[in-house]
């Protein structure tokens, strides 16, 4: 139920194909903007999407390993937006990340981010980079930390709540990986992903503490029930949506026999709505789903 | 050229912004919360926005709102603006002169109905006499009319965002940084209080009551 093995092949294969389409990109956008008179004259004109594509680039052929284009794209963002431009800067900071070949090295940048944060500490993107590369160098308490007093002076960021939650959650400290997914949703409201995100958290911390005593997991294990239900009323057909509830309520039947807010009918019916709907979406061609998250559902169905 | 770059704000500016941002998000979504996480969180901002634990400078509260114009970084705000406006009128100004220059003085056409005497200052601008017939229009009312009654023929032709399109530029300069939650001369401590006692009166319900039936209801 992890994100990350949700991730599957083809994605890269995307990533592969948009990277290969590069060179020749590269070379359709020349590197020098028209200037004014002449800007009148050229077809070419510069718009916002332009330097998102080059963005979005820079990322894709770095993941491919074409560091040559990589860098292409890099230098003219910076001759665009100049050095000193926070999101540049957290560009630039990725593309070293990647041609990093030793540990020193990316000590190194650490080092670098540091100094640029001590300059400037509002630099968010910066600050993003450096809690994302203490990550990599797996010393998670201080990611943890940076993304704390990240968080307390911009608590408005559902970004960087979701990656703490991410964090908490991967340490275990499911309790507070949920205060974390709760923030996100108060942030917005209506992301069914998170929703059903929160839900497999619930799960999990309901399904895996047995020292708990009973009542405190079926209240985990119902809230969680609920996340998912509000997670399907906003997107129909959602898998995640609809897997989730089909195990938290299997989980529910099995613990609460007593339950008194739900009645075992009420439980049975989600039961069988999602088995049902997960059926149906299994049976579909073509539909578009992650092949991962398929398998996954068939075999679910394939042994109730 | 006169148009300084944003200035970088500091830390404590920004966490207040953003404090009070979060206090407004929660007032807003708190349906999708729990009831008891609800009210830690309810508790522990309302307490925080009571003590003033989000201010820039907490050694100036109470003191009411601090005049604008000692405030470096809100006076930087306030010539932004004015610069922008002069940019604006020193172009209009000599766009103003250069058609008077040219247009003013003469008539140009002669309207083939019949109006009242109503029209004269709308239809007969720049020529100054009494006794003209109101169906002549003189040529610089000719070019307003045409100005502000084009507009909408431009926009139909050209798509909504043209360049001929001043509505656009208009609205680029009453808004050019919505960034800016606090007007200079507003005291964030008011504001804080004010967002505090919001939060308290909200009455707490939440989307997850009785969502199973809803769901079970909804279509199977």
């Amino acid at each position: 139920m992890t994100m990350t093995s949700s991730q599957s092949s083809h994605q890269f294969a995307q990533v592969l194909q948009d990277a290969q389409a590069a060179p020749e990109f590269l070379q359709g956008n020349s590197a020098q903007l028209p200037i004014f008179p002449l800007s009148l004259l050229s077809r070419q004109t510069e718009s916002a999407e332009l330097w998102n594509t080059y963005e979005k680039l820079l990322v894709s052929c770095l993941q491919s390993g074409d560091e040559k284009s990589a860098h292409l794209c890099l230098e003219r963002l910076i001759n665009r937006f100049g050095a000193s431009n926070e999101r540049v800067m957290a560009l630039r900071g990725v593309y070293e990340e990647a041609i990093a070949k030793t540990p020193r090295d990316l000590e190194r940048i650490l080092q670098e981010y540091e100094t640029t944060l001590a300059a400037n500490p509002v630099n968010i993107p910066v600050a993003k980079r450096r809690i994302t590369l203490l990550q990599s160098l797996s010393r998670q308490a201080d990611a943890i930390k940076a993304l704390v007093e990240l968080l307390d002076f911009s608590p408005s960021d559902a970004e960087a709540w979701m990656e703490l939650a991410e964090l908490y959650f991967s340490a275990g400290m499911y309790d507070r990986a949920v205060f974390c997914l709760e923030e996100v949703l108060l942030i917005a409201p209506n992301a069914w992903n998170i929703h059903a995100r929160l839900g497999e958290v619930l799960y999990i911390s309901g399904a895996s503490d047995t020292a708990k005593d009973n009542a405190e997991t079926v209240e985990l294990l119902h809230s969680s029930v609920q996340r998912f239900c509000r997670s399907i009323e906003l997107c129909d057909d959602y898998l995640r949506g609809y897997y989730g509830l089909k195990m938290a309520t299997n989980a529910l039947f099995e613990k609460a026999a007593t339950h008194t807010k739900v009645s075992a009918k009420t439980i049975k019916d989600l039961n069988d709505k999602a088995s049902g709907a997960l059926r149906k979406i299994v049976d579909r061609k073509d539909s578009g789903y992650n092949e991962d998250e398929l398998a996954a559902a068939r075999r679910l169905i394939e042994k109730s | 050229m006169l148009a300084s770059t944003p200035k970088p704000s500091t830390l404590p500016a920004l966490r207040e912004q953003r404090s009070l941002l979060r206090g407004i998000n929660l007032r807003n979504n708190h349906a999708q919360l729990s009831p008891t996480s609800f009210q830690s969180r309810r508790a522990y901002l309302t307490d925080a926005y009571k003590e003033g634990a989000f201010l820039k400078d907490p050694a100036n509260r109470g003191k009411g709102a601090a005049n604008p114009m000692s405030d470096p970084a809100a006076m930087e705000g306030m010539m932004g603006a004015m610069k922008g406006n002069m940019m604006m009128m020193i172009p209009q100004s000599v766009i103003m002169g250069w058609i008077n220059a040219f247009f003013a003085g003469f008539v140009i056409l002669k309207l083939p109905f019949p109006l009242t005497l109503r029209f004269k200052s709308m239809l007969q601008s720049g020529v100054a006499t009494r006794d003209l017939d109101v169906r002549w229009v003189s040529s610089l009312s000719w070019y307003f009319l045409n100005l502000f009654g084009l507009q909408s023929v431009f926009i139909f032709i050209l798509g909504n965002d043209n360049a001929a399109s001043q509505m656009a530029q208009q609205m680029a300069q009453m808004n050019p940084n919505t960034q800016q939650m606090f007007a200079p001369g507003q005291d964030p401590d008011k504001l804080f209080q004010g967002e505090a006692e919001n939060l308290e009166v909200i009455e707490h319900w939440s989307v997850f009551d009785g969502i199973e039936n809803r769901l079970l209801a909804s279509r199977s």
